[in-house]
Parts: structure tokens; C-alpha cells; sequence
């Protein structure tokens, strides 16, 4: 046996440690006296905070109707799946039951649980959209996964997808700035971010409810204290067509393009369809970045609104206001004519008539009805740039239509004026010469261009384009027009259709008056050369329908589509044929 | 007292005297706190589920079993055991690292159907046994360099092993062993200073270079306990709020908002004391502290009675490496401490490391009972 003077010391040391355990259990004593007895209340105060949540009750967003009562935008009923990542057992084995339940973006879902770790409390979105069947199976297995909770939500669904694309809009979250800046504004509420949804996202959102609820750390309601019920936004329609929306998406096909239809007398929108379109669909669940990048970055544009946001040289449907402008102001007559032989020169240089060989001598009418280029060329020599940029203007080239639907295109006509402050160049006089058929520095769209030749067709009165009924009281101002000057440009138009020379005879049979136009994007190549793609002209059309009693103006882009007789006119005759059979049908 | 001195060829005779078991103060401390932490895994089955208390209950009852083994066993035999276990021990550990299953990124546990073995918990009882057997052959007054060596090695080898999982959690458990072996081993005062200059630079380049940003905030928390209520701090203060709201007398078992709820995390194993804390109040977890208190005084007694340096070495290891996780956990549920996964020995959910805390609990016990036959 081993005892002696080495144990004694060995016995010291131990006492040490001894020593410093209990100093250690009475300062754990004593903090935990502290705790529970001095500072009690403060924490059973926090306590009681813990449990008690205020849980935002989403308002269900208004319907948007078209004026039949067409459902263009609803709310459906979809199953959200939830992950609580502090519930969850085994990791390995949840994620092979969300991956065999047919989840996608596992590997997404994985470096977000790592993420967020242990501790996390709120749940992470593993699922926008379940399927019947998904949720039956999750609920068949909630007892191995207590982690996962499926949650009734209401999702925004747009029936008609790319078909009201651009019109209606699509949804998004909140910026933060947003959310910082209102206290009420709710990070899950969703905001109109395009279209009508975002024009009348007052009128469509309704006043979210609240609920006091006690939760669990995870998010679990255990209970309800008190609750203050939604109210619903308001349903909306609006002035548009599905028929004729639907015959413009048929028109169209797969070219790039626009199509707007307006009712002549009031201004409300009856078509608006920009091609190529995307489905707002996919803004309702969780867009992923792939996606977002394929629609932002896909290099026909997609996304743009090209009846509203795009600004294409107008050509020769430039034409009529000009020729009514030189009646207005007293310097040509009806029965004016010029010699057409295929080119005129001004100021030096050579300006061509689309027809090589010429048109002969024409007058205002047979000028219009096929559309010689030489004719307008000396009347706009003889208007000058000042008087066709005042005319146009009247006419509302230059100017957002204000339609609402945002980021609209202003058109351009240009100014020596606007080239000396805004271009910061000199104004060559061939420029003027190209404006009076609708070239050089002078640009609108399909929106621009339907309200301008609604306002031919309706005598002047100077329509305000719209969406959404009320809110305009005072009557639309009307432009003083001559009847006789008038008729004298609608007659013309008609030809267009019907004359023996008229570039629109895709059209005829049809109670169509308007004009072609083949807007250059590049000048114009020599004899026998081909134009690429992106070279090929804009194709136009713009008229009304029917003639005598003029109901709804249309204007149909096609981009680089090449000529207005050939290309546009054959979409528009889709469109019109629509109108009149809707015209018949609604007539009593 | 001294009433059996019948030797071990005739073991059946001994149970007679219920005190010829061992120390009796020492067995209703273990007894109290076993008993405290079923109760508390009851009312932690209201957010748990069940489960759990009759697996800890069947725990217990191996782990008792197997303190009244370990009694029952003469320490000498314990001393001559210690190479071949520590061997096993580090086997285990090895094994582990091939065969083990993988439990939140740390492959530590041996799967048997439902039941898992954590090989690190019996590894760290034969690395206590072999530095006690160890020390009880360096006789010298001072420790010398080759034995310095020796001490380093017996504790550093399972630590790597368990580094290698990894679980730093586990392996921090190892080092009071360490300290205590080199403490009662009678390091000289300036390699101390030493040590204490290397350990404060490995801790400045530990925060420069090793600790992931979420360590660092914990830490951070402890300093400043709102810094980051949601984030690193969460867990802390949810903890806090646990405890106190437990107030004088608590809220009753299975009644308190924070474990009922779920606010507090782990409440079964890391954070057991602190729903514990809530359900009793300051008269619960006053008592459970008392209760480790007597565990600590007679494990410490036990020592200063040994008449040899195996005797003193037993129980001043274990109560090093007890008194620790007591210190880190406890410290780090009252806001004092960084939050680890370090768990309360005896109290918090999980069998492998109750059953060896009991079997480390009953080597200490065959001491007295080795005392009481000798004199």
C-alpha cells in the first residue's frame, strides 16, 4: 500500500478542484436564482409575447372580367407545402420522401435547410402547387413527417395565359423599401406589378384581415384570441373583347407584332395583343431565376408590350392625316394632282416613289388609294414641317395615349425644334420630305395609330383610349374638320379596299376604309437584293369598320413582316371579319 | 458500518447489507437525479411524444444495473482492466468511423435497429480509467517529460479519432480529462504558464481561422444577449426565457409554454435543465443543483478517503470531467456560455452517455466499498 507524502500532495490538489467546483454550483445557483426569482416577471412577460402572433388574413384579390364576363384573371383555390426545418428528423430521409413525391428542386431545398440550420423557425416553401394526389400522400405520411404542413391558399390564375398577357398583368411581392415605408403593407401581400393588375391594383385588393393566434416556436396555430375578417376586393371589367382579343392572337400567328381594336365613339379598348406573348402563369408560383432569365433575356421580347411600349415609323398609314391637314389649312385642293413617274427630286437629292415605274398623275384620292409616295412628298413640301407636325400632333402622334398599362411609348414626330434641343443636330430639310410618308424621324405604335384613325373615322372627336369604364366625366374636345374634307379622305381609304389600285384588296368584300403602310427600316436596297430578317420592312394596317357607320378602328403591326398590302392586310381581314360578325350578332 | 468482511468468492453475501453496496449518499444523488430526469422527460412528452421517457426509463434501469455491476468489481481488478479496455475503447472509436451511421453530419453512432450505441461515451470512461491507472504508477511528486508525453497521447488519440466524426462537442469533453490527469499528475507551475500563453494564441487563431461566422456569433451572444434575438442568439434567449419564467415555483411538469410550445430547442437533451427549470421553478432546479452538489461532495470525499493514488485518481477525474459538462451546460442555459452541444451527464436524453456516466459512477463506488473492506 502506497501512502505517503506524494498522497498528502495529491490530496491538496484535489481539494483545488473540489474547491473550484462548488465555487462553480453556487454561482449557478445563485444566477439561477436571479433568473427565477429576481427577474421572474420580466421573463414570464417575453414568454406570453412568445405565444402570441399576429397572423395577416389575405384578402382575396378581385376578379377582372372582359365585358362579356369572361373570367380574365381569378383566384384559384392550391396546396403550398411547408417545411418546418426544426421539426425535421432525418433530412436524408425527408428529402428522399419530397423527391420520390415528385418535389422538384431538391437540391435547392437541401442547401436552404443547410442554410438555415437547426434553430430556424420559419418554414421554407417546398411546394407552390400540389397535386391531389401529392397531398393525399403527405397527409398519409404527416406522422413520420411532422416537418411538413400543407397550407390552403389562393393563387392567382389567369384563364386565358398569353393571350391577355400584356393586358391583364401578372402579380409580385413586395420590395423591401416598400414594406419598410408602410407599416400595414404585409411582406406576403401580393402587388399588381404589370397591366390591369397593377392599374387598378386598389380597386383589386381588398383589405387584408388579421388573426391573434397562440403559435407554437414552428409556426403551429394552436388556438385563435381574435380575428378581423378580410374583405374582398371588388371585381372589375373591363372594356375588352375575348372575341376579337382572340382573333388578334389568330392574326397574328407566330409574328412579332401588335394588334389594337378601339371602339371609335367612346375610346375603349377592344383588343390589345402584342406577339409574341408569355403566360403570366408562372409569375403566380415561385418563378425560378432559370425561367425569369429565359422570359427577360429571350430576344424576341416576350415580355414587351409592343402595342403600347413600342415606337415603329408609321409609313405610309401616316398618310390621310397629312392629306386632310393640306385640305384644313387651304393649300391643295381635291382635284390637286402631280405627275407621278417613279421619283421627284428636292433639294438636291433623289426621293423615290415605292412604284419604280410610277403612278402617273394622281390626285388626293388616287394618291391615297395607292399610296404614291411622290404625290405626298410635294405636299408635304407644300404643309412644311411645322404645319404636319401641328396636325399630327392633333391626331395625337407624339403624345401617350395615357392608356395606363405603363411605360408607354410617347411616339415621335420630329421638329427642327426637336432635333436643335433633343437630338442635338441640325434639321436637314430631306428629313421633312421623308416625315410626309411616314420615314425619318417620326415614330408610333399600334395603339397611337388606332386612336388616329378612330378619330378619322368618328369626324374629330378626340377620344381618350381606356380600359376601365368611369372617371371621365367632361366630354372629349372635337377637332373642327371639314365634313367635306372628310369624306374626300375617307373616300380614299375606302379605295384603298376596293379601288382598282388600292394596296389592301386582301381585304375586299369586307366594309373596311383604312390604309396600308410598309414602314423602311433600312433604305431601300437595289433591284434584286434580299433583305435579312431583321432588315425586312414593318408591316401596317390601319382602318375602321364598317364604313358608313364606323364602330371599332384597328391597327395591325407586323414587325418586319415586309409589306402592308401583303402582310398586314390579310392579318387585319382576320380581325375585321370578327368584329362585323360580332357587330351582327350584338345587333338586336 | 464495517459489518461485511466477507472477500469476494462468495459475492452472494454481500448484498445483505443494503450499505455494503457502497456509498448510500452517493446512490441517492444518482438515484434523485435519475428520478428528476424521467420526471422532467414526462413532461416533455407533451411536446415530444412518449417515446422518449420509456426509452430513458429502460436506460436508467441498464444504467443502474450496471453502476451496481461496476460496484461489485474490486478496483485493482478496474486498474489491471484499464489498458485492454482503453484498447477497446479506441477499437470502438475506429469501427465507428467505417461502420457507424451518419447523424446530422457527424458519424458517430453504431445502428442497431432502433437502438444506437455512441462509441465516444465508453471511450471516454476507458480513457479516464487508464490516465487513474496511469498516474497510479508515476509516483514522482513532479511529472516528468516522457510522462507529460504519455498523458497527452492516452487523451489525445480518442480526441482525433472523435475530431475525425467529427464532433467537437464530444472531443471538448475529453479535455477536463486532460487538465486533470496533468493537474493531479503535478505538472510544474511553468509549464502551466505556458500552456495557459499556447491556449490563449490557439484561441485567437481558432476565431481568426477555424470558427464557421455562426460559432462566432454565439459567442458574440453570450457578450451581448440581444445582439441577435432570431438568429445566433435565439436559442439562448429562448433558454433564458425558459428558466425564468419558471419563477419560484414553476409551471408545473408538461405545463410550460416555452417546452410545450416548442420555443425551447432541444429541451430533451442540451436544454433538459432548462425545461426542467420551467415545470419546478427555483425549487426544482435549486434542488437538482443541490442534488449534483452532493454527487460533486461525495465523489470529491471519496477521493480524499483513498488510501491509494488509484483511489484519489478515479473520482477526481470523473468529477472533473462531470463538474465540466455540468459548468458548460448549466452556464450556457443561464446565459453565461456560448451555446455547444454539450449535454448534462445523468439528466439529459440519450443512453449511451447515461449508461457510461453510470458505470463511471459505480468504478467510484467500488472504491468505498474496496475501503470499507480493507480497514
Amino acid at each position: 500500500m502506497r501512502i505517503g507524502a506524494d498522497l498528502d500532495s495529491l490530496r491538496e490538489r484535489g481539494l483545488w478542484i473540489l474547491v473550484a467546483v462548488f465555487v462553480v454550483v453556487l454561482l449557478l445557483g445563485l444566477r439561477l436564482g436571479q433568473l427565477q426569482v429576481v427577474e421572474s416577471r420580466h421573463w414570464s412577460n417575453l414568454a406570453l409575447n412568445n405565444r402570441l402572433r399576429k397572423i395577416p388574413l389575405p384578402a382575396l384579390r378581385g376578379r377582372i372580367f372582359d365585358r362579356n364576363g369572361q373570367i380574365f384573371a381569378e383566384n384559384r383555390p392550391s396546396f403550398q407545402l411547408l417545411v418546418f426545418p426544426d421539426e425535421i428528423r432525418d433530412t436524408g430521409r425527408s428529402l428522399a420522401f419530397l423527391s420520390d413525391l415528385g418535389i422538384q428542386d431538391i437540391a435547392e431545398l437541401r442547401k436552404d435547410l443547410r442554410i438555415r440550420g437547426p434553430g430556424a423557425m420559419a418554414p421554407l416553401v417546398a411546394a407552390e402547387t400540389l397535386s391531389s394526389e401529392q397531398v393525399a400522400r403527405i397527409e398519409a405520411h404527416q406522422r413520420s413527417f411532422p416537418e411538413l404542413s400543407i397550407v390552403n391558399r389562393f393563387m392567382r390564375f389567369y384563364p386565358f395565359g398569353p393571350l391577355t398577357a400584356h393586358l391583364i398583368g401578372y402579380l409580385r411581392h413586395p420590395r423591401i423599401e416598400e414594406v419598410q415605408a408602410d407599416p400595414d403593407l404585409e411582406p406576403s401581400r401580393l402587388l399588381g406589378a404589370t397591366g390591369i393588375e397593377k392599374l387598378a391594383n386598389a380597386t383589386l385588393t381588398g383589405v387584408d384581415g388579421r388573426r391573434w393566434v397562440v403559435a407554437s416556436a414552428v409556426g403551429r396555430q394552436l388556438g385563435v384570441l381574435r380575428e378581423e375578417q378580410p374583405r374582398a376586393g371588388e371585381d372589375l371589367s373591363i372594356s375588352l373583347d375575348l372575341r376579337i382579343q382572340e382573333a388578334a392572337a389568330e392574326a397574328l400567328k407566330e409574328h412579332s407584332g401588335a394588334i389594337v381594336a378601339i371602339d371609335v365613339h367612346s375610346g375603349a379598348i377592344r383588343a390589345l395583343y402584342s406577339s409574341p406573348s408569355y403566360d403570366p402563369n408562372v409569375f403566380s408560383g415561385a418563378l425560378s431565376p432559370r425561367q425569369w432569365a429565359e422570359l427577360s433575356q429571350d430576344p424576341r421580347h416576350p415580355l414587351q408590350n409592343r402595342c403600347t411600349q413600342g415606337g415603329y415609323p408609321p409609313g405610309s398609314t401616316i398618310k390621310p392625316f397629312l392629306a386632310l391637314a393640306a385640305l384644313e389649312e387651304g393649300l391643295v385642293t381635291p382635284s390637286w394632282s402631280v405627275y407621278c413617274n417613279g421619283s421627284t427630286t428636292l433639294y438636291g437629292h433623289v426621293f423615290r416613289c415605292w412604284r419604280r415605274g410610277g403612278h402617273g398623275r394622281v390626285s388626293m384620292r388616287r394618291a391615297l388609294e395607292s399610296s404614291c409616295d411622290v404625290y405626298f412628298y410635294l405636299l408635304g413640301q407644300k404643309l412644311g414641317i411645322e404645319k404636319m407636325a401641328g396636325w399630327l400632333g392633333f391626331f395625337g402622334f407624339g403624345k401617350a395615349p395615357g392608356l395606363g398599362l405603363g411605360s408607354e411609348h410617347p411616339g415621335l414626330v420630329g421638329t427642327p425644334e426637336w432635333s436643335r434641343m433633343v437630338r442635338k443636330s441640325p434639321w436637314y430639310p430631306g428629313e421633312s420630305v421623308s416625315v410626309s410618308i411616314g420615314q425619318g424621324p417620326v415614330l408610333t405604335n399600334a395603339l397611337q395609330l388606332a386612336r388616329a384613325f378612330a378619330i378619322l373615322a368618328n369626324g374629330g372627336v378626340l377620344i381618350q383610349p381606356h380600359l376601365i369604364e368611369g372617371g371621365r366625366d367632361e366630354a372629349p374636345e372635337v377637332l373642327p374638320l371639314d365634313p367635306a374634307h372628310l369624306k374626300i379622305v375617307r373616300d380614299g381609304l375606302e379605295a384603298v379596299v376596293d379601288g382598282l389600285h388600292g394596296t389592301a384588296h386582301a381585304l375586299q368584300g369586307l366594309p373596311v376604309a383604312g390604309k396600308t403602310g410598309t414602314a423602311q427600316v433600312v433604305s431601300l436596297p437595289k433591284e434584286g437584293q434580299e433583305l435579312s430578317a431583321e432588315q425586312q420592312h414593318h408591316a401596317w394596317f390601319a382602318g375602321w369598320i364598317p364604313r358608313d357607320r364606323p364602330e371599332v378602328a384597328v391597327a395591325v403591326l407586323v414587325e418586319h413582316g415586309g409589306g402592308g398590302g401583303s402582310v398586314a392586310a390579310p392579318a387585319a381581314r382576320v380581325v375585321f371579319r370578327r368584329i362585323l360578325s360580332i357587330i351582327d350578332e350584338d345587333r338586336p | 458500518m464495517r459489518s461485511v468482511r466477507v472477500r469476494s468468492e462468495e459475492p452472494e453475501l454481500r448484498l445483505k447489507s443494503l450499505r455494503s453496496l457502497g456509498d448510500p449518499w452517493l446512490f441517492f444523488a444518482l438515484i434523485s437525479i435519475l428520478g428528476a430526469s424521467l420526471a422532467n422527460l414526462f413532461g416533455v412528452s407533451a411536446s415530444m411524444g412518449g417515446g422518449l421517457l420509456l426509452r430513458q426509463a429502460l436506460f436508467s434501469a441498464v444504467g443502474m444495473l450496471l453502476f451496481l455491476a461496476a460496484s461489485l468489481l474490486r478496483p485493482e481488478v478496474w486498474r489491471r482492466m484499464a489498458p485492454s479496455l482503453y484498447g477497446l475503447g479506441l477499437l470502438s472509436l475506429v469501427a465507428v468511423l467505417f461502420l457507424g451511421s451518419v447523424r446530422s453530419g457527424t458519424r458517430g453512432w453504431f445502428a442497431f435497429g432502433p437502438l444506437t450505441i455512441q462509441p465516444a461515451e465508453f471511450a471516454r470512461l476507458t480513457t479516464l480509467l487508464i490516465l487513474a491507472a496511469f498516474l497510479h504508477r508515476v509516483e514522482d511528486v513532479r511529472l516528468r517529460g516522457r510522462d507529460f508525453l504519455m498523458l497527452l497521447l492516452l487523451v489525445g488519440i480518442p480526441m482525433a479519432l472523435i475530431l475525425l466524426q467529427p464532433d467537437f462537442g464530444v472531443a471538448l469533453t475529453f479535455a477536463p480529462l486532460l487538465i486533470g490527469a496533468l493537474w493531479l499528475g503535478g505538472l510544474p507551475r511553468r509549464v502551466w504558464v505556458a500552456l495557459v500563453v499556447i491556449a490563449l494564441l490557439g484561441a485567437g487563431v481558432t476565431w481568426l481561422r477555424v470558427l464557421k461566422p455562426y460559432q462566432k456569433e454565439r459567442v458574440l451572444t453570450v457578450l451581448d444577449p440581444d445582439r441577435d434575438p432570431f438568429g445566433a442568439g435565439y436559442q439562448g434567449r429562448q433558454s433564458r426565457i425558459a428558466v425564468g419564467s419558471g419563477g419560484l415555483m414553476g409551471q408545473g411538469l408538461g405545463q410550460g409554454s416555452q417546452s410545450v410550445l416548442r420555443f425551447l430547442p432541444a429541451q430533451h437533451t442540451d436544454f433538459a435543465f432548462a425545461a426542467w427549470a420551467e415545470a419546478t421553478g427555483f425549487a426544482g432546479a435549486g434542488l437538482l443543483l443541490a442534488a449534483y452538489g452532493l454527487l460533486f461532495w461525495r465523489i470529491g470525499l471519496m477521493a480524499w478517503r483513498a488510501e491509494d493514488r488509484f483511489g484519489v485518481m478515479l473520482p477526481l477525474l470523473t468529477l472533473g470531467w462531470v463538474a465540466f459538462q455540468f459548468l458548460i451546460n448549466v452556464g450556457m442555459i443561464l446565459g453565461w456560455l456560448p451555446t455547444t452541444g454539450i449535454t448534462l451527464p445523468l439528466f439529459s436524453y440519450g443512453g449511451s452517455s447515461l449508461v457510461t456516466s453510470c458505470a463511471t459512477l459505480g468504478m467510484v463506488n467500488a472504491l468505498w466499498r474496496s475501503r470499507m473492506d480493507f480497514s
